[in-house]
């Protein structure tokens, strides 16, 4: 249990940006799930005594948080750096009304796409909708920089966003916490001139807006520091660039002039300026995206500064900041001969990907619904499995290759609209609960307006469970009496362990789209296994046993169905991994000669648990 | 101020995560500078999992490459996957004696041997890390008893104490764990200095 008291704990940046918003006084906070985010709302539902949500998507969450500071609250939202693309309009909207109390936006970039789909450089965002960029370098200074990002923002009456990375959320380190203070909560102000977006108010704001960002401009110097060591080498460094470019000049041993650059948007000019002009070569160490080195080149021309400047022709482009690349920088700016010596990685390591949990329901949905697309005289090499994001991305591995797309939230239902069209091959969006709550719907809806045939795999696992099994909307709302008021003529519901019946119920609904060339649904409703193991006895569960009479050492169950706690022994007989196995039963009907079952007996409310 | 680079590879699952935050709290109790760098995401479901460790006097939370000092596997494959951490100089090798097969179909497996046979000329040890946490009361403190042998090495000299570890360590097979997996390193049993 972390104590809210003044001395150092190691704690998660994100735990630290948590606290740091506590101690600003937040009082309403929306989120929605992702890496490398979720442990900011995580950790203020734990710790914070104030109105914390998961919204249904980045959009709401943070029209939420919105709502809440135009009248006055202290309000943050969160979400990963591909999430702000889907709440970009209120983004830039609100840009233009400002705020009354505070509105403080948590970006969580990926660079190098640990768990994501890209690397955007989320800094762009604030060049684009004029809203500053607070970028921390530690959890430290994450936890800081919070504070600092609601003093901003409730100063300038202007939306801050707070821009972490992978290795900023994602880092434990010591902090040392400031006490929290009482929530800022709003008081209803009524301002339609200000807030009703219709043309003539907008073009008031417009000007106010430029307005705020001078302000913001003289507001940001103070945030950024130059550490002057008496030198005629200038490196500015930004965000976690700082602590790289830190421990590189310790090791090599170098001596340069250092800004440490919190906002890489709007860059502080003076500061710049003037630590420039006593430089006579200047380096910008920064993550992705040249953002600052663009608008230091921008500045220095308008300034008529000629100086030798390096940047993006260095530091590479491509992934998150290392060493490795600092180093490389430095030995081309300092004329430094570096010789590194590691070890290679041999060719022939087995891949490791991560998989389906033991006990994933939706293992056995692939498998159903490879089988039924057979059955239903579909060819699979002409059926477009339209994919999304989530657990069963991974849909996508061998041995289901169930996954021809994923790009985006909601993207399978979407896209699926778009290979009928381009194909006429009927093809199948998979999609999850959370999903579908959070951009399925309209995608949905879109395909009954305009008859576009497909089918709709609902995996429902009623939890965001990617992210660690947050709450879906799917606990509160049927996914079916919502595709049936969207007009979707052909609703089903299968169990995914219901092996026979499911195959059958994918294949009827197949032909039944092929037949009348609309969408249909099928939700495919069983509950993510570690959200199942969390309300259950751990030492008390049931246990899949292999009959080695009966196992004839086929593979089937071990390189078909892929279960981890499944493992081949050394004459190729099934066995299972006691540590592993949850009991689930899901491989039983997998063995074609039946020589597997289960031992011992259901824990208590076990089927309501998986089912409910 | 000394500094010290571990790197922890494993599987998801193996508290590689865990053994981290123990790291670092046990810092925080030496009053010395612990940052560990997580990967969470998709890598937590059986995929390849590893954390950068440094301790002492360090501003950025990865280990440049070449520069571990010390490269643990809690599974024996992983090491390899992380080998360009390490080099023939400078970074002793601990191996957990345990090998996990991927879940993908057909995948041939390395055995324990052929991942030795790969670091010759490496300072190597193996360590039975899962039997010493039967041993201990419980599986689950693997993790632990690797922490204990890293100890034993004076990975954490002059950094952190061990008292300061078996505070961290919190339950009571952990730190048995750990001080088996000491004592195991001064009697030379078990042990393959290669």
């Amino acid at each position: 249990m972390i104590e809210l008291s003044t001395t150092k704990r190691v704690i998660l940046g994100n735990e630290a940006i948590a606290f740091g918003a506590l101690s600003a006084g937040v009082s309403i906070a929306a989120g929605y799930p992702g890496t490398p985010s979720t442990e900011i709302i995580e950790t203020l539902m734990k710790y914070g005594k104030i109105y914390t949500e998961w919204s249904a998507n980045e959009k709401v969450a943070f029209e939420t948080a919105y709502g809440a500071a135009i009248n006055g609250a202290f309000a943050l939202t969160t979400m990963k750096h591909v999430g702000l693309n889907v709440a970009a309009d209120p983004l830039m909207s609100s840009s233009y009304t400002g705020v009354e109390g505070a509105l403080v936006i948590v970006s969580a970039d990926d660079p190098s796409m640990w768990s994501s789909q890209n690397e955007q450089d989320n800094r762009y965002y604030g060049l684009h909708a004029l809203i500053p960029v607070i970028e921390p370098h530690d959890p430290q200074s994450a936890h800081d920089l919070t504070i600092e990002a609601f003093k901003l923002s409730n100063k300038v009456k202007h939306p801050v966003i707070l821009r972490s990375t992978t290795r900023i959320g994602h880092i434990r380190g010591p902090v040392e916490l400031k006490p929290p203070s009482r929530p800022v909560l709003g008081k209803l102000i009524k301002d339609p001139k200000r807030y009703v977006l219709v043309p003539e108010n907008a073009r008031r704001n417009r000007v106010e807006q430029l307005k705020r960002w001078e302000k913001i401009e003289e507001e940001v110097e103070g945030l950024n520091e130059l550490i002057d060591n008496d030198s005629e080498n200038l490196i500015i460094a930004s965000g976690i660039s700082f602590g790289y470019v830190t421990d590189a000049m310790k090791e090599l041993d170098i001596k340069a002039n250092v800004l440490r650059l919190s906002t890489p948007v709007p860059i502080p000019k003076r500061l710049i300026l003037k630590a420039v002009s006593n430089s006579k070569r200047v380096l910008i160490v920064e993550e992705g995206e040249p953002i600052v080195e663009y608008q230091i080149k921008d500045l220095l021309y308008d300034q008529g500064v000629r100086v030798e400047l390096h940047g993006k022709d260095l530091v590479s482009r491509v992934g998150e900041m290392t060493l490795d690349k600092v180093y490389y920088a430095f030995s081309k700016f300092f004329g430094l001969d570096l010789v590194t010596e590691y070890l290679e990685v041999p060719q022939d390591v087995p891949p490791r990907p991560p998989a389906l949990c033991p006990g994933c329901p939706h293992r056995s949905s692939f498998i159903d619904l490879k089988k039924a697309i057979t059955m239903a005289s579909f060819k699979p090499n002409e059926t477009f499995i339209s994919g999304d994001i989530g657990c069963y991305t991974l849909g996508l591995l061998p041995p289901f290759d169930a996954q021809d797309s994923s790009t985006d939230m909601g993207s399978s239902i979407g896209i699926a609209n778009g290979v009928y069209r381009a194909t006429g091959n009927i093809p199948i969006a998979v999609i999850g609960d959370s999903t579908f709550f959070h951009s399925g719907i309209s995608a949905l809806a879109n395909a009954v307006y305009n008859q576009t045939p497909m089918l709709v795999l609902v995996l429902d696992n009623r939890s965001t469970a990617m992210t660690g099994q947050q709450p879906s909307p799917s606990k509160g709302i049927d996914i079916g009496e919502v595709a049936k008021g969207l007009g979707v003529k052909y609703v089903k519901y299968v169990d995914p362990f219901d092996v026979n019946s499911s195959i059958k119920e994918l294949s009827n609904a197949l032909k039944w789209v092929r037949e009348n060339r609309q969408p249909a649904v099928v939700i495919a409703k069983r509950a993510c296994a570690l959200l199942v193991m969390d309300n259950v006895e751990e030492n008390n569960l049931p246990k899949a046993i292999v009959d080695l009479e009966k196992c004839t050492g086929c593979s089937i169950c071990y390189d078909y169905f892929t279960c981890p706690a499944i493992i081949p022994r050394k004459d190729k007989k099934a066995e299972i991994d006691n540590y592993t196995c949850i009991g689930c039963g899901a491989c039983i009907p997998v063995c074609p000669f039946k020589a597997i079952s289960l031992k011992g007996n259901k824990p208590e409310k076990w089927d309501e648990l998986w089912l409910g | 101020m000394a500094r010290v680079n571990i790197l922890i590879a494993g599987v998801g699952g193996q508290g590689i995560i865990t053994a981290g935050k123990m790291i670092a709290e046990a810092g925080n109790y030496s009053n010395t500078k612990v940052l560990i760098a997580e990967t969470h995401g998709l890598a937590q479901r059986g995929g390849g999992v590893n954390i950068h460790v440094r301790i002492g006097d360090v501003n950025s939370p990865l280990i440049p490459l070449g520069k571990a000092d010390y490269l643990v596997g809690l599974e024996a494959t992983e090491v390899l996957r992380n080998l360009n951490y390490a080099s023939r100089k400078h970074t002793t090798i601990i191996i957990n004696n345990y090998v996990v097969r991927p879940v993908l179909p057909k995948v041939r497996l390395l055995s324990l041997q052929e991942v030795l046979d790969k670091l010759k000329g490496c300072k190597v040890y193996v360590i039975d890390a899962n039997q010493i946490a039967i041993n201990a009361g419980n599986i689950k403190a693997a993790n632990a008893a690797i922490l204990g042998f890293l100890y034993s090495l004076g990975a954490f000299e002059g950094l952190i104490s061990e008292e300061s570890f078996i505070k961290a360590l919190k339950y009571e097979s952990n730190i048995k764990a750990f001080k088996i997996a000491q004592v195991i390193k001064i009697n030379g049993i078990d042990i393959n200095g290669i």
